[in-house]
């Protein structure tokens, strides 16, 4: 504790000293506390204002007062220790991300409890707090400027694996498919280097799979052309025609020119095969097997940095991040190109890339990204794998599973092309379905539809628009005999707010949902008798009513009016602040009403998914810088985009020392 | 979401080191007498099956004790390998003791030790898997080192509500504290696989010992360029292409195998793919083990019948009607129970198959069965509490002779479950001094 006294002190002088500070932090968060070095950015400016009137010290003045008496060792409720933070801003500022999860605690109301023996701060108390929470966490990220993460050493994912085949050979041939399947990581993805593992088996692997995708190639004239651009002739040896084809073929396997020495190390290789057997189709085989072997292919590796402070990536690093976040693929030549000509990071250049990107032609690529992103974060990948409806649940089948599985993708692909609201994602008048969904839906016209998903207009939006009206989410947030009030309302929370309950206490048991008769009226009783007892209650009060007034969907999310047994749906629903509501649309309307949680939660997302890594305390100035140019543009997608691709942990990457910052104003 | 994640050199290095120095010392060099003695009896294994989300306790235990005991309503599937059987009763997992209900109870299920709470960055099982301790020191005699099998995906996402990555959930097979060893589900995949290793191409050899001594050199150049802390990536998949390579080797010297398995694999057995049912896939993945060791394409295999928290759907089972996760939280209601009861005795009854195939495989003057040992369990006892005390345990087979089957074993409460993997690992010949909180040898389990 005294270590943090010590840095509390320098806190608390840090109004008239304005330097002490941001180094201090970062020392403390990684528990390194090396007193010493300074950043030059000014705290002066942001320490100024102090803002409504509230004293520095206002923030652990409430937590002591109102938090610690329950949250307090060796017993704190929820296992929640709020002492060392009542005693030090220092804490709070270490654990900043924490603190916006319980912050949202407290604003809501939910916090301090409502209990008769339970202080309660006034309103005016309870906002100064909030806002003096928030000021001091930006003020101290920003303060150090943005801290990007290290450079990224990864392998590719299966499915990045596969795209990047396909880009290469140019053939329709599913390379990864062998491949042992990746667990995610981070924010909830499968890129995340951190859980991208190499196990004995994948050399293995990757051999079998490079060797079957390159007999494949060899085989169709058409994928020919793409690679194999020379044949030995009489005017050219095989060694020469070997040596065309591995200059190009390197470049776009590596994804940056190969140099002299990799080309004759390879045609070295070609050399050796040849001497062996003397034809050029079995040498040159070998050889690009060999490359989608090499962990440069398979591999993404961005160069150490050397230097103590953040570097721009070079240009072919960054066309990789790009190419993988927008894609899941390798880049093409454009981009290499671009990047070749060191021009990635030209404002314009970049930007008109993106577009490009995101663009019609490249329609098949984007909607893999789409697919990668929205499959892991809705969490419908389950479709058919951990989630499978009962057999005592009608009208299932794999033309069904296929439209429910491709409606959110194609859905966000839409919003990512056209620049829409991201907003959409709670409440738009269209969505996409194939033949079978759209008969699962009830949708007019049927005559339209085929086994590919098409667009199709919402009439009334009361019952569908939006994910929440989407069949694939209502199915994976339902047990698979039944719907559960308790697991969709989870799934809005954590999904969409970005706000999980936590887990139920030690040795309670998960709730019991179905009652002896299973009618919708002991469910909704059982659920509130559940919510008397005050330890359930405080989660149950939040997740319940938001799935109750989804009742009107069963399990594969059709609508209906009646349960099973006969009795009408009560989709009416009261929230913990008391705000009563019910349905669908009048769900949607509360959550427009928390869109820029929504907007914010969607971010970290999607800065999560681009940068293949979970976030960091570092990066949660980006996400609110993010957050405040996503509201100035009425939401639009491709805002968020370009706002990533420009933001400083997209663009550089760390030196030796992981605690230096890019400071703010050159951040763009 | 709280923890700083670009934590300094220092420490990134000191976590790989920890694994390093998990991994053992020595390689035990195979010894004239032990080569001489496996070519005669036939080689050791150890076969894992893993089960998710507990039992039901009052329908698990046997009745009495030592050789004279009764087997419970969830062992019955058991009865005619009695005497092949050795359940210990009362062991518990201490290191498993904390965290959330599942994750830590899988992860550590091998290890004995605590995970590290972690949605990826940092992700740590504080130790290296019993299975993998043996697979290290038996890797060169067999093509493939171990056999890492499972029937799902590893799980999606990452678990927000508990903080823990479902990696976690998805491995129980650790080869170091770092890396979780990824799991085939596909049978026909894994047999594709043991058929390529029981019929190397000599052809096929030179040329591959040419490809991979590039892609080694291409690995080398690329440790060079990244960051210090970062090299233990490349040297992951520099292991991967090295065993590959020992691979490549071994099919072109078969002479210097140990053992020659007396079957021949039949390409005409080879499963289609994953099926359409849990019930067949789950037989086939045990045909696949059954089959790895007969032709002794590995000694160690580890079997995952489904993920942490898994909810796979028992209705195919007469007075089942739900997801095996929901069951488990039973809340001591009579109608749970009984499904949670035949769940497990559904998962009971498929170790017993495996049994019997083993058995019926002759080797040497023996069979494969009782040149093996497979164990069978679950990292929690009971799926309401979520507790690693008196875990539900039956070890099969006599690995040749050491363990003392036809037994029933009541211990202390709170004996280690490390000591029984002490035994164990003694009696496949790798003997180690110490495992995660051992105290000893399981006293009792050994001749």
């Amino acid at each position: 504790m005294a270590r943090y006294g010590a840095a509390k002190c320098e806190l608390g002088e840090s109004s008239t000293e304005g330097r002490g500070f941001p180094g201090v932090y970062v020392r403390i968060a990684c528990g390194l506390l090396v007193v010493g070095q300074v950043l030059g950015t000014s705290f002066e400016a942001v320490a100024a204002d102090d803002g409504a009137g509230v004293s520095p010290s206002h923030g652990p003045e409430f937590i002591q007062r109102y938090c610690v008496g329950c949250h307090e060792a060796p017993k704190p409720k929820a296992k929640l220790d709020l002492a060392p933070y009542a005693a030090s801003k220092a804490r709070i500022i270490e654990d900043a991300l924490k603190w916006d999860e319980h912050l949202v605690r407290v604003r809501d109301g939910e916090m301090p409890p409502d209990d008769d023996d339970v202080l309660q701060p006034s309103p005016e108390e309870r906002q100064a707090f909030v806002s003096w929470v928030e000021k001091t966490l930006k003020e101290a990220a920003a303060a150090d400027g943005i801290t990007p993460g290290p450079p990224l050493i990864r392998r590719l994912n299966r499915s990045e694996y596969s795209a990047s085949v396909r880009h290469l050979l140019d053939v329709h041939f599913d390379a990864g498919a062998a491949l042992p399947d990746d667990g995610a990581g981070g924010e909830g993805f499968d890129n995340a280097a951190e859980t991208l593992f190499i196990s004995p088996i994948h050399a293995e692997k990757y051999l079998d799979a490079a060797r079957m995708a390159v007999d494949y190639a060899f085989a169709d004239t058409r994928s020919n052309r793409r690679f194999l651009i020379a044949q030995p002739g009489e005017n050219r040896s095989p060694r020469e025609a070997a040596a065309i084809i591995l200059r190009s073929f390197l470049t776009r396997a590596f994804r940056r020119p190969a140099t002299a020495d990799e080309r004759e190390e390879y045609l070295a290789l070609f050399d050796r095969a040849y001497a062996s057997e003397a034809s050029f189709a079995s040498a040159m085989k070998l050889v690009l097997t060999s490359v989608l072997v090499s962990p440069k292919f398979l591999f993404i590796v961005e160069a150490d940095n050397p230097s103590e402070t953040p570097m721009l990536l070079p240009d072919h690093e960054l066309a990789t991040r790009l190419s993988y976040f927008l894609w899941g693929s390798a880049p093409d030549d454009e981009l290499l190109a671009a990047a070749e000509a060191r021009l990635l990071h030209e404002p314009d250049v970049l930007h008109a890339q993106v577009l490009r990107m995101l663009g019609k032609k490249h329609a098949r690529q984007v909607r893999n990204f789409a697919q990668n992103f929205v499959e892991q974060w809705l969490g419908t990948r389950a479709l058919g794998r951990e989630f499978k409806p009962d057999a005592s649940i009608e009208g299932y089948d794999s033309e069904l599973e296929g439209g429910m599985k491709y409606e959110p993708v194609f859905f966000l692909h839409e919003i990512l092309t056209e620049n829409r609201s991201l907003l959409d994602l709670v409440e738009a008048d269209y969505t996409y379905a194939n033949r079978r969904l759209a008969r699962h839906y009830g949708i007019r016209g049927q005559g339209r539809f085929r086994e590919q998903p098409r667009r199709v207009e919402i009439q009334d939006q009361s019952r569908r628009g939006g994910l929440l009206g989407m069949a694939a989410v209502l199915a994976v947030s339902s047990h698979p005999q039944r719907t559960s009030p308790v697991l969709r309302g989870k799934w809005i929370l954590d999904t969409l707010l970005g706000e999980p309950p936590p887990p139920p206490p030690p040795n309670v048991p998960e709730l019991e949902e179905v009652a002896d008769d299973a009618s919708p009226q002991s469910l909704r009783q059982r659920l509130e008798k559940h919510r008397e007892d005050p330890t359930c209650a405080s989660c149950h009060d939040r997740m319940d009513p938001l799935g109750f007034s989804l009742e009107n969907y069963d399990v594969l999310g059709r609508w209906r009016e009646k349960e099973d047994g006969g009795q009408p749906i009560d989709a009416r629903a009261t929230l913990p602040d008391g705000t009563e509501f019910s349905g669908p649309a009048e769900l949607k309307a509360l959550l427009l009403a928390r869109k820029d949680q929504v907007a914010r939660n969607f971010a970290k997302k999607m800065l999560g998914y681009a940068l293949s890594r979970g976030l960091s305390y570092e990066d949660y100035v980006t996400v609110d810088r993010l957050v405040e140019a996503l509201k100035k543009d009425d939401y639009r997608s491709q805002g968020l985009i370009l706002g990533i691709v420009n933001s400083v942990p997209f663009r550089y990457k760390a030196g030796t020392d992981l605690k230096i910052g890019v400071p703010l104003d050159t951040a763009h | 979401m709280s923890k700083k994640r670009f934590l300094p050199l220092s420490r990134r290095t000191f976590l790989r080191g920890s694994g390093a120095a998990l991994a053992l010392p020595w390689l035990e060099a195979m010894t004239p007498a032990l080569a001489k003695a496996e070519s005669v009896q036939g080689p050791r294994r150890l076969g894992v099956l893993f089960m998710p989300n507990g039992v039901r306790e009052d329908a698990w235990t046997p009745s009495g004790e030592g050789d004279d005991f009764e087997l419970s309503k969830t062992l019955r599937p058991l009865d005619g390998l009695k005497d092949r059987l050795l359940i210990p009763t009362n062991l518990w997992n201490q290191a498993s003791d904390y965290g959330d209900g599942h994750y830590v109870k899988t992860s550590g299920f091998l290890t004995c030790q605590t995970i590290q709470k972690s949605l990826g960055f940092d992700l740590n099982s504080n130790g290296v898997s019993m299975d993998q301790l043996a697979a290290k020191r038996l890797a060169n005699r067999t093509p493939l080192p171990s056999l890492e099998l499972a029937t799902s995906p590893v799980g999606i996402g990452v678990d927000t509500n508990v903080g823990y990555t479902r990696v976690y959930g998805s491995h129980i097979a650790w080869s170091s504290p770092t890396r979780p060893l990824a799991r085939e589900i596909n049978p026909r995949l894994v047999f594709e696989r043991l058929f390529r290793v029981a019929n190397p191409n000599a052809e096929s050899a030179q040329h591959d010992r040419l490809l991979l001594g590039r892609v080694l050199g291409d690995a080398r150049q690329l440790k060079r360029r990244v960051g210090r802390d970062d090299q233990s990536r490349i040297d992951d998949y520099l292991e991967s292409v090295r065993a590959l390579e020992r691979q490549v080797e071994s099919a072109s010297q078969p002479a210097g195998k140990t053992w020659k398995p007396a079957v021949d694999m039949d390409p005409a057995t080879k499963p289609a793919g994953i099926p359409g049912t849990h019930a067949e896939h789950v037989r086939l993945m045990l045909d696949m083990i059954a089959l790895a060791f007969q032709t002794d394409s590995t000694r160690i295999c580890t079997f995952m019948f489904g993920n942490a928290v898994s909810n796979t759907n028992f209705s195919f089972l007469d007075g089942v009607n739900s997801g095996h996760h929901s069951v488990s939280h039973h809340e001591n209601k009579a109608e749970k129970l009984a499904e949670y009861q035949k769940i497990a005795q559904w998962h009971v009854a498929q170790y017993a198959y495996l049994l019997h195939k083993l058995k019926a495989m002759p080797e040497g003057e023996s069979n494969v069965l009782d040149n093996s040992m497979i164990l069978f369990g679950s990292g929690l006892r009971d799926g309401n509490k979520h507790s690693p005390r008196n875990l539900p345990l039956v070890v099969a087979g006599s690995a040749g002779g050491r363990p003392k089957t036809g037994q029933h074993l009541v211990f202390e409460e709170k004996t280690p479950l490390s000591n029984l993997y002490c035994a164990m690992l003694q009696a496949l010949g790798t003997p180690v001094e110490r495992f995660a909180d051992s105290t000893g040898l399981l006293p009792g389990a050994l001749v």
